[in-house]
């Protein structure tokens, strides 16, 4: 049996457990409605099978995240290696908060999650990634007293590209969010009025906005939003780029009931070709846009 | 109705006319001047495209001598891109750059080893490079004169327009067929 067919046994017998338990535990709540109110053998019955279902539920749940670590750490670090060029993946790392807040677009966040951290080189441009979840604090008063609670404003994927070239001014391509910045950015319009519909450009310098966002690039940064829906920010500052998609996804995400196979893995592959995309897509493999040595 | 508040009115009138004037004005010339910026900005782009096409002409004067001879006609405008060049003679200056860059292009096609020359390569990653800004600085300079043309053309604000005798802006052509030509890919 190969290593992914055992990853998937694994998978198959955790979410077995949970499927046992997950019906059992609810058919014992029923039981003890239904017809234990007034029996102790039932209520005993009843109680014995709901924390059957809920042990079952529990092992099945700690085998199945056992086994996506055990999956991330053991199969996907080696893929991501092969797929990269001096791939480096580490599952329960991710990007520092001030990291983030260097794309100068996105809002402070009450609470902040970063995890599946890639770096790596594609086409000999340096980039890093991983997943974000930003949320803000929401407190509501009641007569019942205060509750406080987390709204996620930004689940994603958040890239930072080295540009290797040096430019005048920074430059901001926004879909919704707006700069959050203390350079006297001003927004300008763009030849386009499809791409003025979609994104909102922001930039320091009206030459470097011209020179960074051709228009093929207008056209690029179309696809990228058709292939990716959800709200993308672009941002250009001090020869960095700055990618971040909120689509309320992870890059990486095994769900249960889902089959773990090479379908499976062609799908990350998949989905990991977006950062190859956004280099080409911008032109960033392009000698213009390599550091000349 | 009592003249004192015809005549408020009246005065009012004027008052919001007059305001009305001045800004619209005053945006008109703001425009105007972010105009002659990007004027100012292609001016700039040409004239390092020259310097850049110069030096290419200079690493390859023996293998294309006919280029060499065509660049010299050029560079008596090189004090060249003198200020009160029209628009029209700026894109008839770029066109004689484009003219002599497609030559060369041809021209060192037969010359491998220039080709694979490290101080060629870097000159050809320079001409790219300026070729993107002078692309940037057209563009620019195009979105501006649009913006300014469609406030002038547009009621009331033409009437502005006319009373400071602001006329439309020239487009900066980009000649596609020429452009083509240059593509630099060696």
């Amino acid at each position: 049996m190969d290593l992914l067919a055992s990853y998937q046994a694994t998978k198959k017998a955790a979410e077995k457990k949970i499927l046992i338990g997950g019906p059992l535990a609810v058919i014992s709540v029923a039981l003890f409605l239904l017809v234990g109110l007034n029996s102790l053998v039932v209520q005993v019955l009843a109680g014995l099978l709901f924390l059957t279902g809920v042990i079952l539920i529990i092992i099945g749940s700690v085998a199945f995240n056992k086994m996506v670590s055990d999956f991330k750490h053991n199969f996907l670090k080696g893929k991501i290696g092969e797929w990269i060029e001096n791939g480096v993946y580490e599952p329960n790392a991710g990007l520092a908060l001030d990291d983030v807040y260097r794309c100068e677009f996105m809002r402070h966040a009450d609470r902040f999650h970063s995890e599946d951290y890639i770096r790596g080189s594609l086409d000999g441009v340096q980039f890093e990634m991983c997943d974000i979840k930003l949320e803000e604090r929401r407190v509501e008063h009641t007569k019942n007293g205060t509750r406080t609670y987390y709204v996620p404003f930004f689940t994603g994927q958040f890239y930072r590209v080295d540009f290797n070239k040096t430019f005048n001014g920074s430059l901001q391509v926004l879909e919704t969010e707006r700069p959050q910045s203390k350079r006297p950015f001003k927004k300008i319009k763009m030849e386009s009025v499809a791409f003025n519909k979609v994104y909102k450009t922001y930039t320091t310098n009206d030459h470097t906005a011209f020179y960074l966002i051709t228009p093929q690039m207008m056209e690029r940064m179309m696809k990228i939003e058709q292939d990716h829906p959800g709200n993308i920010g672009f941002a250009f500052l001090d020869d960095q780029m700055y990618l971040a998609i909120d689509n309320n996804r992870s890059l990486l995400e095994i769900q249960m009931f889902r089959p773990l196979d090479e379908k499976r893995i062609d799908a990350f592959k998949h989905d990991f070709q977006l950062i190859k995309d956004v280099i080409h897509e911008l032109k960033l493999n392009q000698n213009i846009f390599k550091e000349i040595t | 109705m009592d003249p004192i508040v015809v005549l408020l009115i009246i005065v009012g009138l004027i008052v919001v006319i007059g305001l009305w004037y001045i800004v619209t004005m005053n945006a008109l010339r703001q425009l105007e001047v972010k105009v002659e910026e990007a004027d100012s900005g292609i001016d700039v782009a040409l004239t390092k495209r020259f310097d850049a096409l110069s030096k290419l002409v200079g690493a390859t004067k023996g293998y294309a001598k006919h280029e060499a001879e065509l660049f010299e006609k050029v560079t008596k405008w090189r004090k060249g891109l003198p200020a009160e060049l029209t628009m029209e003679q700026k894109q008839e200056f770029q066109g004689r750059l484009n003219e002599v860059q497609s030559g060369i292009n041809v021209a060192v096609e037969n010359y491998p080893d220039l080709k694979a020359d490290s101080l060629f390569i870097n000159l050809q990653n320079s001409i790219n490079e300026v070729e993107e800004h002078l692309q940037a600085a057209r563009r620019l300079y195009n979105s501006n004169v649009s913006t300014i043309n469609q406030r002038i053309v547009s009621f009331p604000t033409s009437i502005v327009a006319g009373m400071i005798a602001l006329s439309k802006k020239e487009f900066f052509e980009a000649e596609s067929a020429k452009r083509a030509d240059v593509d630099v890919s060696f």
